[in-house]
């Protein structure tokens, strides 16, 4: 009962020091006034001076845009970034609700008669390492570019996939193992073929496939780009075996996998799981175009394109 | 004095006076005591938002063929239509700031303690409520930022263990973010939520009054400081 006791005793002293306190008006009222007279200025200043950006009509088939969060939720896409691949899907989730499990759970863990923060080293304690990360990662999100995963899903493949749901493509085609049967399942051959190949199929199948039952389907431009970017998407798993001996003899001196290789730059075991081949390509091409801070050199000149897409494909199956 | 005491008699306004505006407040001295006004500051912005969320919804079409439109309509030809919408823009920013800093202020004080934890739970779900609504107002203009923000926003909920692609369908209004989504959005940023957070206040205020502002703690006092 030693709890109830200081809960009594807390009451009976806040009784006292309230009555020995100053009427909320017209004391406190005038704080709060003068306090709303400066946000409000404040408000004013930036609304008059600033305003609110509009850009341009969204435009669901752009595919070059790449939003960047509210400033007060970079904290969140910048800590995403710790969490490789399929993990990271769960830790945009469970992340924030773990905060809001935090808030809430905060009056039940801390019951005692302590309040003042000096008091309370662990709450404290707690408090700025938390106010700590928070602002760090905001800072280092603010200051590095974007490379999410969740955010970077190339809209192009986005639209793609939009596109094979509209014209009911899985009637006849399996991807992920749903679908039909009467084509071929696409996650395990359409990324082997090359986008000249792709472009041509889509708009006449019986010409590279010759017997498909295949309609034509009369696409545009766009559309057929979208397909084939989401058609090349699943374009994994079709490496020769010279690309492991590639990767050993460029890259493992400064990448492992599997533990294997040196430790200068991440390790790419799980890479495949985070990104996909292409952007792999790219980032060997050139590394500082996709991420300016990195301090690997490029790949373009060094080794030939098909060596290089050698290796991304090879890439890209790690951790899948 | 007749014309008051009328008005009294019928409404109890003395005694709610009395209740809200004479009641006796612990002293807070020096700079800790500005640290009290962050509620009411939130608050304030607060009434901001919905006072300029009113005059915009009164130019605003929430529809993907108008939003754009409206909001172009708003800034170019709408009477003051271009601060307004300035207003609720940075009163958006503000109120993220302001109910973060209350939140610390309370954590940091361990006000939430003991009689007040009630207070500071309906504060976690105003702090929730908050979000909400910077989530759902992000789509209404219907640009660029505002469509693939909130698309990223959708496939994060959807990689939510389980429910995920029921939650994002259900966000989205189907499997397309499109005209039902700006409706749902809509109708949730001025009327599901407003609702609920005009709920929520007045229940933070209740127990705030209820309970008392809570005293700065002291350091020395181990008595239950």
């Amino acid at each position: 009962m030693e709890a109830k006791k200081w809960h009594r005793e807390y009451l009976e002293r806040y009784q006292r020091l309230k009555e020995a306190g100053l009427p909320f008006f017209p004391n406190t009222v005038f704080k709060d006034t003068l306090v709303a007279f400066v946000i409000f200025a404040l408000l004013a200043y930036l609304a008059w001076t600033k305003g609110a950006v509009l850009e341009e009509p969204a435009d669901p088939t752009d595919n070059t845009y790449n939003p960047r969060p509210e400033w007060y939720f970079l904290f969140l896409f910048q800590a995403l970034k710790l969490f490789p691949g399929h993990l990271e899907a769960v830790a945009a989730v469970v992340l924030p609700g773990m905060i809001v499990l935090g808030f809430i759970l905060v009056p039940f863990l801390d019951r005692g008669p302590r309040r003042h923060p000096l008091t309370r080293p662990l709450g404290l304690g707690l408090g700025v390492v938390g106010l700590g990360v928070y602002c760090f990662l905001t800072w280092k999100g603010y200051s590095s570019p974007l490379t999410n995963p969740i955010v970077e899903k190339d809209p192009v493949i986005l639209a793609g996939r939009r596109l094979y749901r509209d014209l009911k493509c899985s009637y006849c085609h399996k991807v992920s193992g749903k679908g039909g049967t009467a084509g071929p399942e696409l996650d395990k051959v359409a990324g082997e073929e090359t986008e000249a190949w792709l472009i041509s199929h889509f708009k006449n199948p019986q010409q590279m496939s010759p017997g498909s039952t295949m309609p034509v389907l009369n696409l545009l431009d766009d559309e057929i780009t979208s397909l084939v970017a989401y058609m090349k998407s699943f374009g994994v798993g079709s490496y020769t075996p010279e690309a492991p001996k590639l990767f050993a003899e460029n890259c493992s001196a400064c990448h492992m996998i599997n533990k294997q290789g040196g430790d200068s730059g991440p390790d790419l075991s799980l890479i495949g799981s985070a990104r996909d081949k292409n952007f792999l390509k790219k980032y060997v091409e050139d590394p500082s175009q996709m991420n300016p801070s990195s301090a690997m050199p490029g790949f373009q000149g060094q080794l030939t394109d098909t060596q290089i897409d050698d290796i991304a494909r090879y890439l890209a199956t790690l951790g899948q | 004095m007749r014309a008051w005491t009328w008005i009294n008699e019928r409404t109890g306004a003395g005694k709610i006076w009395e209740a809200l505006f004479a009641r006796k407040i612990p002293e807070a001295k020096g700079w800790v005591a500005w640290l009290y006004t962050l509620g009411s500051a939130s608050l304030f912005v607060f009434t901001i938002q919905a006072v300029t969320g009113a005059l915009l919804a009164m130019n605003y079409v929430p529809s993907p063929d108008h939003a754009h439109d409206s909001i172009r309509f708003i800034e170019s030809q709408v009477f003051l239509g271009s601060f307004i919408r300035g207003l609720h823009h940075w009163g958006a920013t503000f109120m993220v700031v302001l109910v973060a800093l209350h939140m610390l202020r309370v954590y940091f004080m361990a006000a939430y303690k003991y009689p007040r934890e009630a207070t500071w739970l309906v504060g976690v779900v105003l702090f929730l409520l908050v979000m909400g609504f910077s989530f759902t107002g992000y789509l209404l203009p219907w640009d660029q930022k505002a469509y693939w923000a909130t698309m990223v926003g959708a496939n994060i909920a959807g990689q939510a263990p389980a429910l995920g692609s029921y939650l994002a369908k259900i966000l989205k209004g189907g499997e397309d973010l499109g005209a039902a989504t700006l409706a749902r959005f809509y109708s949730l940023h001025v009327l599901v939520l407003p609702m609920t957070i005009a709920v929520a206040i007045l229940a933070h205020l209740f127990l705030v009054v209820w309970h008392g502002i809570s005293e700065p703690p002291l350091k020395e006092s181990n008595k239950g400081d």
